[in-house]
């Protein structure tokens, strides 16, 4: 049965991948990261994705249509050399969290990774 | 259990000044502030309960490994109250397994939770509840050696980043808005019922001029503001994060959504000049905010009468200089003044909070 830290292995096992972060973006936590962090430090990265997470969630426009409870899935952000991919996590009890995986462009698939990404998100809930 | 305490200094403030050097046998020297306490402890790789106003942290061999306030709800608040676990459920796992100190590996054992689910909550509880009581800064505090808590080894965290964390938590909220009676003070709707401006909702982050409307957890929170429930309360309430409600009921004050302590709202019987529905609110960015360097009690609004009821002041706004009022107390009222026990009127109450619903689906 899987727990944060096989979660977060499982991540960097995908191809491509550079680091993976489990982030409360209650409060800009990094609960778990493995890898380089795209800043150096995870934590800033952590507290930045909370930013992007945040906005999304919180903006009528990606969330007003959707199911109030779980409205987002995933936020994929496409840069020149690399993907990032935020996956929420969904848990019973109330919780804010993302999966963060950093993956480099031309050595990853996106499709791949993330239908991967958001196995693991259920499996870390689910068992 | 209390003779084998120890205690570590009655009162373990920031300040060095208020330090009050004991003649504990087990710390030569009182540390500074609680976080100091906790990696003093982590160094002698101590295991044991270090209990202090607001909860206590228990360490195992050196390693942060839960933490309880009353200000956070816990983990059985927060699984009992998602329905993942019913409260007699509960009682029997505690009542069976607590004694052994497996709480946790029977949940997973049990099939109750699974063990991400279990990690995840735990390590969410702990800083959550970790950030209230390293932020206490007045004693007594004491650490229980030896002490284990009833949960059992799920996750640990080392006693330095805990400090970073508390450290960064704390930081957060300053920036949001700098009013931390607002974190322990019953939350009250804005009397006004009009937000100043909403741009705070999205927080720090974001600086545009757009509005932006409360997300779901912070309508919960305005549903529930009854000015009787301070935000730890009302974190248990809806079983969520309390640092994470803290956290919004200071955003929702930067809006005007909630009543900020010591600044002034609007009363009941005056006309709301100042408070026009279209864009001539007053703006108040974070770099308004950060310029300013009024303190709160400076900001006490106009027009507040020695009663401690507040009455608007025609043409008058939050922040706007304070010399419109023609009745102005000299000083700032103190807190019982500011906030009578009861509403003033139970119906405006109600018609405030359902006004400010309304317009924030606007």
């Amino acid at each position: 049965m899987p727990g944060i830290d096989e979660c977060l292995s499982g991540a960097m096992a995908i191809a491509g991948a550079r680091s993976a972060s489990l982030v409360d973006w209650s409060s800009g936590l990094a609960l778990g990261s493995l890898g380089i962090s795209p800043t150096g430090e995870h934590e800033t990265a952590a507290a930045e994705a909370t930013d992007l997470v945040r906005a999304a969630v919180e903006s009528q426009t990606f969330t007003g249509a959707e199911d109030k409870r779980a409205p987002l899935q995933d936020i994929i952000v496409t840069a020149g050399r690399s993907y990032h991919l935020l996956c929420f996590i969904d848990t019973v009890f109330d919780s804010r969290l993302v999966l963060h995986l950093w993956l480099d462009r031309s050595e990853g698939n996106l499709a791949a990774a993330r239908y991967r990404l958001q196995a693991l998100a259920e499996e870390l809930v689910l068992g | 259990m209390n003779a084998t305490s120890s205690p570590l200094g009655a009162a373990p403030a920031r300040h060095p000044a208020a330090r009050e050097p004991q003649g504990a046998p087990a710390v030569q020297e009182a540390p500074a502030t609680p976080a100091d306490a906790v990696e003093r402890l982590a160094g002698e790789r101590a295991t044991g309960a270090l209990r202090g106003p607001a909860g206590t942290v228990y360490l195992a061999a050196g390693q942060v490994v839960h933490a309880e306030s009353d200000r956070a709800p816990d983990l059985a608040a927060l699984l009992t109250g998602c329905g993942r676990i019913t409260p007699e459920a509960w009682q029997e796992i505690l009542r069976v397994h607590g004694p052994r100190c497996r709480v946790g590996d029977a949940l997973v054992e049990q099939g109750r939770l699974t063990r991400g689910e279990l990690e995840l909550c735990h390590l969410g509880a702990l800083y959550d509840a970790a950030f209230f009581v390293l932020d206490a800064t007045a004693g007594p505090w004491r650490f229980e050696p030896g002490v284990r808590h009833w949960l059992g080894p799920v996750t640990a965290v080392g006693a330095h980043r805990l400090r970073r964390e508390v450290e960064r938590r704390r930081q957060l909220l300053e920036r949001i808005w700098p009013w931390p009676q607002l974190d322990t003070e019953p939350v009250r709707p804005s009397e006004a019922g009009i937000p100043e401006s909403r741009e705070a909702c999205a927080g720090p982050g974001a600086r545009g001029r757009h509005r932006r409307s409360p997300s779901r957890r912070q309508r919960e929170l305005l549903d529930h503001a009854d000015g009787r429930r301070t935000p730890g309360e009302l974190a248990r309430l809806l079983g969520h994060s309390a640092f994470a409600t803290t956290a919004d009921v200071r955003r929702l004050a930067a809006a005007g959504l909630l009543a900020t302590p010591g600044c002034g709202t609007p009363g009941r019987g005056g006309p709301r000049h100042a408070a026009p529905s279209g864009g001539t609110t007053p703006d108040r960015s974070p770099a308004d905010r950060s310029s300013s360097d009024r303190s709160p009690a400076d900001r006490a609004a106009p027009g507040r009468t020695a009663g401690g009821l507040h009455r608007r002041v025609p043409g008058a706004t939050l922040t706007g200089p304070a010399q419109a009022g023609p009745v102005r107390a000299a000083h700032p009222p103190t807190t019982a003044a500011a906030h009578p026990l009861t509403a003033p009127d139970p119906d405006i109450a109600l018609l405030t909070r359902v006004l400010t619903l309304l317009e924030a689906r606007l």
